[in-house]
């Protein structure tokens, strides 16, 4: 289980942040739903590293994106949380909008990364196999776009219902959290990462589910041949959700990736 | 109370299967369903019912804004005002109105407007919506989560661009111009009286009330489920301790007047289910993305109208199977003899006390005969009989300084 703290930085800007662990420091920055405090996936990853899992902005107060106008300010917003925090070069993974994130601050700063590995990440765009259009997918029916596995989404809305037993509360959760992701991701989830993802220095790990209905895994191939030395990798039958629909292998694949010399 | 003539400007020859067939009318409402010749006839028919408003006494003649969407062929309401500025002389040309998030820069509405009031002789009431999703968010890219901040301050720079004396130079977060100095300068001063069309954002409300600008509800569900909203609005209005003054409020109503009800039924029938069958065959996912809707207006339980019956599949079935008799008895139609339809607008007055009544004569597919027989029936048979409601307030949103004698069009002779 996760704790959480809320750090303060210089600036005034607070941040909501999950952690546990122990071991070499590991940046978790998380998809659309947030970050759960029993997180199957951080719990495997937590048992040789300290984990470090922020909310993104917008995740815990919509107001906090009123001070971050790009991805360029989301990337210095996250910039200077691991200054605040005092953080070395560290192991960077991220899931869906958190592997943009992820790959947003590996390219803005590229000395912040050590290993990068990108979960379903969304944040390029190809017209013959365009992102689908979450946005536009009403809210009763969001969940058949996330997921493929039946069983590893019951199991995470059982989580989250544990979590916030009020249901209009957990209506107006997932809703923020959506409203966040429309700042970056709409119309079109480019925003200029194409021209941008040279610049990562660390060895990149792209990981998608086949099954995934949001983000085509073909865009494995697409952030491959843009960050040199990146590999991609796709897992059967998963979902975008794959974090969740395939945790041990999806952890497994991580600690491989991160062990190797 | 005041009246003014509203026109969607549906196009009206959907095929009769389009909701089994097409997933929406609006945003990708498909493109060879639109017919220019049709075109062509509609928006003649349409501005000759608007331009037969002006002449049968209507307050005002309403355009306004849509993209993408077959129910509204007004994707720039600027372009129908300003053919009805030349060919009317009398009635308030009310622009309801342009989505400001949408024009960049927003100076282009404080321009085009200015451009209008000024051909019009100072007759323009200027309406900014913040447009529904369909069309900012979907048809127009917007982001949700920043749309009304840029809507905000696209307003209050529009507003800044007729009020100021001065070449400025404005600083925003969504828009940033070395000059603004809007040419042509409005006729009314400072400005054209502003309307914001609004579904029911409560944070809308507030600063409606704190600008001064009227609010109005534009529904197609009519006066008994506008109930919630109104009375959300004028406890606003109490809130800032201002009077209840009817003239700050305005409302849209179907209405269709015949011999009797019965005859109503004849007349409209057909065409209101043209438009509750058609018009508002929405996509589901269109209508309600997230951030559209602040929280503070989810957590007060309300709904935009389009979102109610879109956003639900047992609404968004049931709408197909309402007969004329649910559109009349849940009050979406106003309809019948000229004395029911007086006591229905009566209590629609009472109930929400809106001063400025805006109906829609004309229903989906209905002609141009059956709307011009609506209209002067409305004109010579109901609006006489309401005419005097809310005579003692004053109306503090209406235009009022109007060029005395406005030029006039004279054809050019051959030499």
């Amino acid at each position: 289980m996760l704790t959480s703290e809320t750090v303060r930085l210089p600036s005034g800007r607070s941040w909501h942040v999950f952690g546990g662990g122990t071991g070499a420091p590991l940046l978790w920055l998380h998809g659309p739903r947030g970050v759960d405090a029993a997180d199957p996936l951080l719990e495997v990853l937590a048992a040789r590293h300290r984990i470090i899992a922020p909310l993104a902005p917008g995740f815990t107060d919509l107001a906090e994106l009123d001070e971050i106008d790009s991805v360029h300010e989301l990337a210095l917003d996250y910039d200077d949380l691991l200054r605040g925090l005092k953080l070395p070069a560290l192991p960077i993974v991220g899931h869906s909008f958190g592997a943009m994130t992820a790959a947003e601050l590996a390219a803005h700063f590229p000395e912040r990364a050590s290993r990068l590995v990108l979960l379903a990440p969304v944040g390029l765009w190809n017209d013959a196999y365009p992102v689908a259009d979450l946005f536009a997918v009403p809210s009763a029916q969001m969940d058949d776009v996330l997921w493929h596995d039946r069983a590893a989404r019951d199991a995470y809305a059982a989580r989250m219902a544990a979590a916030q037993e009020d249901k209009v509360e957990q209506m107006i959760a997932v809703t923020r959290n959506l409203t966040a992701l429309t700042k970056y991701l709409w119309p079109i989830p480019d925003k200029g990462l194409h021209r941008r993802l040279r610049r990562i220095a660390a060895p990149t790990l792209v990981m998608f589910g086949t099954a995934d209905a949001f983000v085509p895994a073909r865009y494995g191939e697409d952030f491959k041949k843009a960050i040199a030395g990146a590999e991609a990798t796709v897992i059967d039958g998963a979902g975008h959700m794959l974090p969740y629909e395939k945790t041990p292998e999806i952890a497994a694949a991580i600690e491989r990736f991160l062990a190797r010399n | 109370m005041k009246f003014h003539f509203f026109h969607l400007m549906p196009y009206p020859n959907l095929p009769p299967d389009f909701r089994d067939k097409y997933p929406s009318v609006w945003v990708d409402v498909p493109a060879d369903l639109f017919d220019p010749e049709q075109g062509n006839r509609s928006y003649a028919e349409y501005l000759d019912e608007l331009e037969y408003a002006d002449t049968v006494g209507f307050d005002g003649i309403c355009v306004n804004e849509h993209h993408q969407n077959a129910y509204g062929l007004m994707p720039s309401p600027n372009l129908m005002a300003a053919a009805l500025a030349r060919r009317t002389t009398r009635a308030k040309l009310v622009v309801m109105g342009n989505s400001v998030a949408l024009y960049n820069p927003p100076t282009r509405v404080a321009e085009e407007m200015a451009m209008l009031d000024v051909m019009s002789g100072g007759r323009l009431v200027a309406g900014f919506p913040v447009g529904t999703p369909q069309d900012t968010v979907f048809a127009y890219g917007q982001s949700p989560a920043t749309l009304r901040e840029k809507y905000r301050e696209g307003v209050g720079l529009v507003m800044r661009a007729w009020r100021e004396p001065k070449v400025f130079s404005f600083n925003g977060k969504y828009t940033q111009l070395r000059y603004v100095n809007v040419w042509p300068r409005p006729v009314q001063k400072p400005h054209p009286p502003v309307w914001v069309p609004g579904g029911a954002s409560v944070e809308t409300w507030d600063w409606c009330v704190e600008n001064d600008f009227l609010y109005a509800n534009l529904s197609y569900f009519g006066y008994q489920e506008a109930q919630k909203v109104l009375d959300g609005y004028w406890a606003c209005v109490d809130r800032h301790n201002l009077p209840r003054n009817p003239y700050r409020a305005g409302f849209l109503q179907f209405v269709g007047v015949a011999d009797s009800d019965a005859e109503a039924e004849r007349l409209y029938g057909e065409h209101a289910k043209y438009f509750y069958r058609n018009c508002l065959h929405v996509a589901g996912g269109y209508v309600n993305p997230p951030g559209y809707t602040s929280i503070a207006t989810i957590r007060a339980g309300i709904e935009s109208q389009i979102a109610r019956i879109a956003g639900r599949a047992n609404a968004r079935a049931e709408i197909a199977t309402l007969t004329w008799k649910d559109f009349v008895d849940r009050g979406y139609v106003v309809a019948g003899s000229p004395d029911t339809v007086v006591a229905k607008l009566t209590e629609l007055g009472d109930k929400l006390n809106v001063g400025h009544l805006m109906v829609l004569l004309h229903f989906g597919n209905m002609p141009r005969d059956t709307t011009l027989y609506n209209t002067t029936r409305f004109a010579k048979e109901i609006m006489p009989r309401l005419r005097s409601r809310f005579g003692d307030w004053e109306d503090k949103w209406w235009p009022k300084d109007e060029i005395a004698h406005p030029a006039q069009p004279q054809p050019a002779a051959v030499a």
